[in-house]
């Protein structure tokens, strides 16, 4: 008979020339370059708007002076930190009972103000309801003293102009290094999450073609299940493989397009630990090795169910469920020990993903080497684990052989 | 692996959620032999064909196919048509049938050019490329059997293949089958049709509630029961009457009875002698339909003979 790995070929070919030439692959490949289109475009045409919506309003009712030097400080602050830290000023021409006009501002919907001002630099007052202490009543305090400052200083005639920095640039400084690491991180982490939980859905209706159509007596004839289950999670690798390379390829080829407009080509300032080669080759280990671990499990839950309906059932339940396995994996980004940061490096499902952050963040190479032994194992024991119970529930059959049989295993013996 | 023998089973048992489908089955199947399984709905013989190819692993017995007691070491010599036909609908047939000789380790372009091959002899060569879902029923489970034979396999086994089939692809099959066997392959298949079993195999198995109630040759099956005698006499009455054996009876003017122990001459003398005259005398061989309601009873035969009808209602 052909072993294990002959027979998966066999079905993981099958399985990947079916989807990659089919019509529907077409609209696998395009739909998240449509949807990140989308969302890019979305957050361009909203983004501004949105951010001015957002912001509080506070009505300047005050005279000429006051209102000039407080709208003169809150330009300097904003330019010196960012304008959405402070509240856009709005001046109002003063009426004669202040108290009155206040309350008339702070109700009328279409301005919408969060607090009113008025007085004088001296003597400010702010009027408004009590929770805009924190967002409105703060920055206000610093605009106002900063405009006191300013006057005073005017007042005395001294000049206090901008003193230039003399700049010593030295190489990465450990807290920044430190910080960009931990951001490349938190971004391989978001990648082979966001990847996964695209494909999760797939994985889990894999088998339903088969049991649905019968093919699954065919193969289950010919091949150990073990192979049918390996030969499912290759093609799906393969295919998701595609998918990464095109996606990845138009990022790239963006990136380096938007570079080329800025007339240069720019590399990220900071490097991995571990090394950009290393940690390139790593991450595409790990993404193979988170991939290969859900995808076994989710093809083992949905080799389960014998309709859609069951499999859009447990979608929710798996999608939670990669949510908090990612949850875990980023412990590992802020902090080096501790029970549940080893946890995450241990748990199998959530370990690549601790261990790409551990290649941004340590040089150490061997426990890589450790980790991906550890997920082969683990891949090898679901698939198993997955094949015996399909045997056992679905086919209705006990399994022969022993579970940890390697021998056994390649030549199909247990599955 | 030597082996006169292509499928040897015994003691075979299964049950599922503690009901037991199948009883201590013992088979014993011969190389280049056409075996057929016999039985009514829910005899057990999917079951025990599944066993046998290792699908489903029995809960006790022992199974050896083509020598090899793990199915599965067998697989490339094995070819297996399930009761519940399995293509990829969206898969052109001579992908279909390359991909399940793959499965049995056919390199896939032989298997394309053996598939071609069939499609063709087979008046298929315009479908080489159409996609499986846009044939008849009958033409994919043409299809399917291709699939099962392309890698040229020491056995097949063919789960109800004449179910679903309308009579003119039921003798293409038949065809086949002899053509499989003549080659000298082992074919083993299941079946609720008496007479395809009566006209293909050499040897059958009867299966009723999991337990085999016969298996043997077909002639020994019909061996079972005696000749049957069908005898018309011109003289209603005679001396000759008391000669009759004392099962005859008289249906519409004609005397029916089992051959006697003795054969058919010593009546004769008696007949001619008291002057009957012989009008029409026959001397049947009993069918398998009736060596089966013998073997099986009178109510495994009409649940089988009903089985037969649903299934053909079904392909109409």
């Amino acid at each position: 008979m052909m072993s294990v790995f002959d027979a998966a070929w066999v079905i993981a070919r099958r399985d990947f020339v079916a989807s990659v030439f089919s019509r529907s692959f077409i609209l696998f490949l395009i739909a998240p370059l449509l949807l990140f289109g989308f969302l890019l475009f979305a957050a361009g045409m909203a983004g501004e708007a949105e951010r001015d919506a957002s912001r509080p309003v506070v009505a300047l009712v005050a005279d000429s002076d006051t209102v000039a030097r407080l709208e003169g400080a809150r330009d300097e602050l904003a330019t010196a930190t960012s304008e959405q830290s402070f509240p856009l000023l709005r001046a109002v021409a003063p009426a004669e009972n202040l108290v009155a006009q206040a309350r008339w501002l702070l109700a009328d919907q279409e301005a919408g103000y969060s607090a009113v001002f008025t007085g004088t630099l001296d003597q400010p007052v702010l009027i408004g309801p009590a929770q805009v202490d924190f967002h409105v009543g703060t920055r206000i305090r610093l605009i106002v003293d900063r405009a006191r400052r300013t006057a005073a200083l005017e007042a005395a005639g001294v000049e206090v102009p901008p003193v230039p920095i003399r700049r010593i640039v030295t190489g990465q400084a450990a807290g920044n290094l430190q910080m960009l690491r931990r951001q490349l991180a938190g971004s391989a982490q978001g990648l082979i999450f966001g990847v996964s939980l695209m494909l999760s859905t797939l994985l889990l209706s894999n088998l339903v073609e088969e049991k649905s159509n019968k093919v699954i007596e065919v193969l289950a004839a010919a091949v150990p299940l073990d192979a049918v289950f390996f030969g499912k999670l290759i093609a799906m690798l393969g295919i998701s493989g595609v998918g990464l390379t095109l996606w990845g390829g138009m990022l790239a080829s963006g990136y380096l397009f938007w570079q080329v407009l800025a007339d240069w080509v720019a590399l990220p300032q900071v490097s991995p630990a571990v090394g950009w080669s290393p940690f390139a080759i790593l991450l595409l280990l790990y993404y193979c090795a988170n991939f290969m671990l859900l995808g076994a499990l989710f093809l083992g839950i949905g080799a389960q169910a014998s309709n859609i309906r069951e499999i859009q059932t447990v979608s929710m339940p798996v999608t939670l469920l990669q949510v908090g396995v990612f949850l875990l994996a980023m412990t590992v980004i802020g902090r080096d020990t501790g029970a549940l940061t080893w946890f995450a490096y241990i748990f199998p499902f959530s370990s690549p993903m601790a261990m790409v952050a551990h290649a941004a963040k340590h040089e150490t190479l061997w426990p890589h080497l450790l980790a991906l032994s550890w997920h082969a194992t683990w891949v090898f024991v679901i698939v198993r684990g997955s094949a015996r119970l399909f045997r056992r529930t679905v086919l209705k059959s006990s399994a022969d052989g022993a579970f940890f049989s390697l021998a056994a295993f390649r030549r199909g013996r247990a599955g | 692996m030597a082996s006169v023998l292509a499928i040897e089973a015994q003691g075979l048992f299964k049950s599922f959620d503690g009901k037991p489908a199948v009883q201590g089955i013992d088979i014993a199947i011969p190389e280049g032999s056409i075996y057929g399984i016999l039985g009514p709905n829910g005899a057990g013989k999917t079951t025990t064909l599944r066993m046998l190819l290792g699908i489903i692993e029995p809960d006790g017995g022992r199974r050896a196919l083509l020598g090899h007691e793990r199915p599965l070491d067998a697989a490339r010599i094995v070819g297996y048509l399930p009761e519940e036909r399995g293509l990829y609908p969206a898969m052109a047939t001579r992908e279909a049938i390359a991909f399940m000789g793959a499965l049995r380790g056919l390199p896939l372009d032989v298997g394309r050019r053996r598939a071609e091959i069939l499609l063709r002899e087979n008046g298929l060569g315009d479908y080489v490329d159409k996609p499986i879902k846009s044939l008849s029923k009958g033409m994919a489970q043409t299809i399917q059997l291709f699939g099962t034979i392309v890698h040229k396999p020491k056995l097949v086994v063919l789960d109800e293949p004449f179910s679903g089939l309308d009579p003119i692809n039921q003798g293409r099959l038949e065809h086949l089958i002899r053509e499989e066997a003549a080659a000298g392959t082992t074919i083993i298949f299941s079946t609720h049709v008496i007479a395809h079993a009566e006209r293909l195999c050499e040897r059958i198995a009867i299966i009723v509630g999991g337990r085999i109630r016969f298996e043997g040759l077909v002639a020994e099956a019909r061996d079972r029961l005696r000749p049957q005698v069908r005898l018309r006499t011109r003289q209603a009455e005679g001396s000759w009457h008391s000669a009759l054996p004392a099962d005859a009876r008289p249906v519409e003017g004609v005397w029916e009875f089992e051959l006697p122990g003795d054969g058919i001459e010593p009546l004769l003398k008696v007949l001619i002698a008291g002057g009957a005259g012989i009008e029409e005398l026959s001397i049947e061989r009993p069918g398998l339909h009736d060596a089966f309601v013998v073997i099986a009873g009178e109510a495994a035969a009409r649940e089988m003979a009903n089985g037969a009808t649903e299934r053909a209602g079904a392909a109409a």
